[in-house]
Order: structure tokens, then C-alpha cells, then sequence
């Protein structure tokens, strides 16, 4: 009987989604048709509003007749990783020092709360005239704004630790490394991980910026490139590969999120958990065995 | 001279029987502009279980990081198996208010916290855990995460950790002081029993008379402001106790006894 119950509401829940699902496709199939019902009737500007038959026709000629994003996208994309890791491990690092040493804490705080009121991307041009054109100081750009969100949450993470918890491992005669380690930064990860996501997504912006101002390549130089010959069609077509890489890069942030700070969530917990058991029994049979 | 004298104190301290000694222990914070401790003079045999009663803000939580070492007290002496306390050492094993599990840890590996922290973990250090988590009924429960247990069971797994160091003095601040009524009857009783098995020194904080009485051999009874240590209360009713001592005409003088040092009728 209740099973039956149970049952019913598992599906009229589904049906439910799926007539929701529904109902959103139907609604952007006919915004979609109606652009390009008004792009065809000439009502829309098309240089503000190509039509989507000519963003489609664009994302074929530049993924395959022409395929010329490819280079572009792999040139962005590893400047977006190699600034993203540089920035993070230097923010993480930085944060997990100042926090722990509260002499530097109290000395850098006025600096820090300078530098966060300034926008990071007015440095970019300094960073250029530094250290010239070129993929160093794109990777500079990309680093600055990058690292503060992983350094202020770290930072934030490692000062805000549990109080109580600290004095356990202090009267458990714990070293410095070893607060650290088993108690500090673990605590801090769920934090750390929420700036590593704002991070990576300034990081796509950060870098679309470097491009802008070196023009040379990558995919923000296509866009600035396709917008100043007015072919419109394309640049969306650029726009719309930088949504989905966005939307992935969320996505797949999330994914890490779960896994890395698993005892955040109850799938992680039953994983984890059932993983710990498992090692524990291999562990017992092998002590047995020798 | 001084070690020697020192080593002479720590015997006859031993004589006698008493692990932890504090003469006119006083702490104060900010300068000397918060007394939270003054003129604490006592001594705790082996094996005793001791409680401390007081209002809030009388020193209590103080008294015991002091013992601790974890905090350093500003005037008197304060020695630990004779021994003069300077800093975290190892002969005291604490459990607070909140149950301080690391989340990220099964309880198990909670349990092995200690030992970590200490040297690398053997299989017998793998054997006693899972024997202390059987002793304070979380058998079953070694792979659960701290999210997944009661506030109760929580406890008790920090009871087991405290255990597993080793420690034959444990200090207890309000243990079960969050939990509802009927779990923290049933973990007093049980913290009697398991306390009685390993035969270690307690000192038990907690704002009840009564859970006070019923499970101490003596009950150090402070006042507040500056901390003072009122007076030492010896508990004589023999143990295993149960709940209905409690109603006794003798525990209910011992009940009014502190009552009246404490001046809350
Ligand atoms: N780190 C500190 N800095 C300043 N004052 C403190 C500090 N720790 C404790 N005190 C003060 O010392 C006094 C005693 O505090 P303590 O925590 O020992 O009281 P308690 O008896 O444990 O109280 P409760 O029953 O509420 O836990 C209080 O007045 C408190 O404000
Ligand atoms: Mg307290």
C-alpha cells in the first residue's frame, strides 16, 4: 500500500518535471522563432541582432568549414588554466601563512583591505608595460584576478578555525604543521573551494580582458576581431561557446566541490564512509594474514 | 637543588596518594583587569572522581585549561603527578561543552586522533579504538561521520577519543551539558561505569547540584568574583550508585549542604 503511494508520487513528480521541461523548450523555440521571424522581416537590426539561422550558420564555418576557433579556444583556455593555478596556489598558500602568523596578519591587513577596494583589471595595462606583450603578462593579468578570492577565503578560513577544537589539539600536544594540516585547512576547505569558483570564473573574464587590450590571438581577439568587421553572426557565435564553457566550468566546479569537501553533502558522506570501511577491512585482513 | 627539591615534593605527593595539587591558584586576564581565579588551594587523590560546582563565571572552564596547560596562570603553584604545569602535556586528556569531532573524519578516526598526532598508528592502536567505541556503545557506528550521529553519540565518541590518549586524568567541561535530559542521565551513568573501568582521576564540571553529587567522591564547590574556591564537599555513599540514591534523605542533605555554600535557596 504504501509502496503504491510512493510509487504514484514518484511519478506524478516526474510528470510534472517533464511538463515543466516542456513547457521551457516551448517557450525558447518560439522567442527563437520569433528573432528570426523579426531578423528576416528586417524588424531587428541585425548588426545588434543577427539572426539565429546566421549564428548557426557562423558556428559551422568556425568549428568546421573554417575550424578556425580551435586555435584561438586552445590558446584562451591554457592561459585561463595556467593564470587560474598560478593565482590559486599562490592565494591558498599566501592566505594559509598570514592566517596562521598573526605578527603578518596584523601587519598586511591595511594593505589588503587597500588592495581589495581597488579593481584588479586597472592594473592590467601597468602589468603589460612591466613585462611587455605577450603571453607572461596575459598570465599576469589572469593571475591578479585570480588570487584574491582563494587568499581572502583562505585567509578568512584559517583565522575563523573552530576555537574549541583548536584547544583540543593543542592540549593533545599537536606541532604547528599538524594544526595545520589535520585541523585547520580542512576546515577551511568548503571556504577555499566557494573562492577557487569565483576565481575560475574571473579567470575566463580575465583573460577575454588580456586579449582585449593585446589583440594578438585567442578567443577574445576573434571577438574583438569578427565585432569590428560587423560580422555579428560570428561574434555571438564566439559568445555563446564562451556561455557553455562558463556553464561547464560551473558545473564541473560544483562536481569537485562535492568531492573534495565530501562530508558537506550526504551522497559524499555515504561514499566516503563506505570507501573508509572497505580500507579498514583490507587493512585488518592484511594484519591478519602476516 | 631545585630538581632535587622538586623531586622530593613529587614523592611525597606520590605518598600521599594526590595527582593534581594547587596552592592559592589565581589567573587573571587583560593585566590583571579580569580575576577570573583567586586563591584556589586543593588536592585530588588518584582515582577520584571530582566535581565542580559554581555559577557561571566563577573559574571553572579556567580551572581546568590551567590544569591543562593551556593557559598559564598569573600567581601560585600548580603541579600535576608532582610535576610543576607549564604548558600542554600529556597526563591530562580534556572534552568539552561541544563534542569538537573533525567532520571530515569517521569516528573511528576520530578515535585515532590522538595517537596520530603521536606516532604512526598501529594495529593495536586499531584494536583499542574499536574496543573503546564497544565500550561507549558505537559499535556498529565506527564509519559514520560526526553529521551522521546524534548529539549524544557525538559525545560519546569524544568520550572514546579522550580515552584513547592514554591520559589518567581526564578533564570534563559540562560534557553533556547540551544534550536533553534523559541522554545525559543515561551518559552519566555510563561515564561512571567506563570511568571506573580505567580507573582514571576525574574532574567533572557542570551547573547541576545534584548530577554533582551523584556521581563524585568529592565536590569542590566555587563561588564567583573573584573565583573562589568555596569549599571540598566529600560525597561518602558507596558505589555502583543508582538513580534512586538520589532520593535518600542523606543525599538530600548533602544537596542542601551545597545549596547553603553556595547560597541559592
Ligand atoms: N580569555 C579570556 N579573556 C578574558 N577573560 C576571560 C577569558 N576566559 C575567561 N575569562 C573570564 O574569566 C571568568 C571565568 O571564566 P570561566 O570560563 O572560567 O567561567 P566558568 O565558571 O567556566 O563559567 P561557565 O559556567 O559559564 O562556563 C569570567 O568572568 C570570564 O569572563
Ligand atoms: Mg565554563
Amino acid at each position: 500500500m504504501a509502496d503504491v503511494v510512493t510509487q504514484m508520487a514518484a511519478t506524478g513528480g516526474k510528470s510534472l518535471r517533464q511538463r515543466q521541461n516542456a513547457t521551457h523548450i516551448g517557450i525558447f523555440l518560439t522567442l527563437i522563432l520569433l528573432w528570426e521571424l523579426g531578423a528576416l522581416m528586417g524588424w531587428l537590426d541585425p548588426l545588434f541582432f543577427p539572426a539565429p539561422s546566421a549564428i548557426l550558420t557562423s558556428f559551422w564555418r568556425i568549428y568546421f568549414a573554417q575550424g578556425n576557433i580551435w586555435y584561438h579556444l586552445y590558446v584562451s583556455l591554457g592561459l585561463v588554466f595556467a593564470g587560474f593555478t598560478a593565482g590559486s596556489i599562490l592565494g591558498i598558500g599566501l592566505g594559509a601563512v598570514v592566517g596562521m602568523n598573526g605578527l603578518v596578519r596584523r601587519f598586511l591587513q591595511p594593505y589588503v583591505i587597500v588592495l581589495e577596494a581597488t579593481p584588479r583589471i586597472a592594473v592590467a595595462p601597468l602589468l603589460i608595460a612591466a613585462l611587455g606583450f605577450g603571453a607572461t603578462s596575459k598570465i599576469a593579468i589572469i593571475m591578479l584576478v585570480c588570487f584574491f578570492a582563494p587568499f581572502i577565503n583562505t585567509l578568512s578560513g584559517v583565522i575563523n578555525v573552530d576555537r574549541d577544537r583548536m584547544e583540543l589539539m593543542r592540549s593533545l600536544g599537536a606541532s604547528k604543521l599538524q594544526v595545520l594540516r589535520k585541523l585547520v585547512l580542512p576546515e577551511a576547505v568548503p571556504v577555499i573551494m566557494a573562492g577557487e569558483r569565483l576565481a575560475l570564473t574571473s579567470a575566463l573574464s580575465g583573460v577575454l580582458v588580456a586579449e582585449f587590450i593585446q589583440r594578438d590571438q585567442g578567443i577574445g581577439t576573434l571577438i574583438l576581431t569578427y565585432t569590428r568587421n560587423l560580422n555579428m553572426a560570428s561574434a555571438f557565435a564566439c559568445i555563446l561557446t564562451l556561455t557553455l564553457i562558463g556553464f561547464l566550468i560551473f558545473k564541473g566546479m560544483e562536481k569537485l566541490d562535492h568531492h573534495i569537501a565530501y562530508w558537506k553533502n550526504e551522497a559524499g558522506l555515504r561514499r566516503v564512509g563506505a570507501k573508509r570501511a572497505q580500507a579498514w577491512a583490507t587493512a585488518q585482513r592484511g594484519q591478519s594474514n602476516a | 637543588m631545585n630538581t632535587m627539591q622538586s623531586s622530593a615534593q613529587a614523592a611525597t605527593a606520590a605518598r600521599r596518594g594526590i595527582v593534581i595539587e594547587g596552592r592559592d591558584v589565581g589567573k587573571s586576564f587583560g593585566g590583571g583587569s579580569v580575576i577570573a581565579l583567586e586563591g584556589a588551594s586543593f588536592s585530588v587523590k588518584a582515582g577520584s572522581f571530582v566535581s565542580l560546582v559554581g555559577p557561571s563565571g566563577c573559574g571553572k572552564s579556567t580551572l581546568l585549561r590551567l590544569i591543562a596547560g593551556l593557559i598559564d596562570r598569573t600567581s601560585g603553584q600548580l603541579t600535576v603527578h608532582g610535576r610543576d604545569v607549564k604548558g600542554p602535556h600529556s597526563d591530562v586528556g580534556m572534552m568539552f561543552q561541544r563534542a569538537t569531532l573533525l567532520e571530515w573524519r569517521t569516528a573511528i578516526e576520530n578515535v585515532l586522533l590522538p595517537v596520530e598526532l603521536q606516532r604512526t598508528v598501529t594495529a593495536a592502536d586499531r584494536a583499542r579504538a574499536t574496543e573503546l567505541l564497544a565500550m561507549v556503545g558505537l559499535k556498529d557506528f565506527a564509519f559514520s561521520f560526526p553529521s551522521q550521529l546524534s548529539g549524544g553519540m557525538q559525545q560519546r565518541v569524544a568520550l572514546a577519543r579522550l580515552l584513547q590518549t592514554g591520559a589518567d586524568i581526564l578533564l570534563l567541561d559540562e560534557p553533556f551539558g547540551a544534550l536533553d535530559e534523559f541522554t545525559r542521565e543515561r551518559l552519566n551513568i555510563e561515564l561512571m561505569r567506563i570511568v571506573g573501568e580505567v580507573g582514571a582521576t576525574t574532574l567533572f564540571v557542570t551547573h547541576n547540584i545534584l548530577e554533582a553529587i551523584f556521581l563524585a567522591d568529592e565536590v569542590m564547590v566555587m563561588t564567583p568574583r573573584p573565583g573562589r574556591l568555596a569549599r571540598m564537599v566529600h560525597v561518602p555513599f558507596a558505589r555502583p550508585r543508582t538513580p534512586e540514591l538520589t532520593l535518600t534523605p542523606e543525599f538530600n542533605a548533602l544537596v542542601a549542604e551545597v545549596r547553603d555554600i553556595l547560597g541559592t535557596h
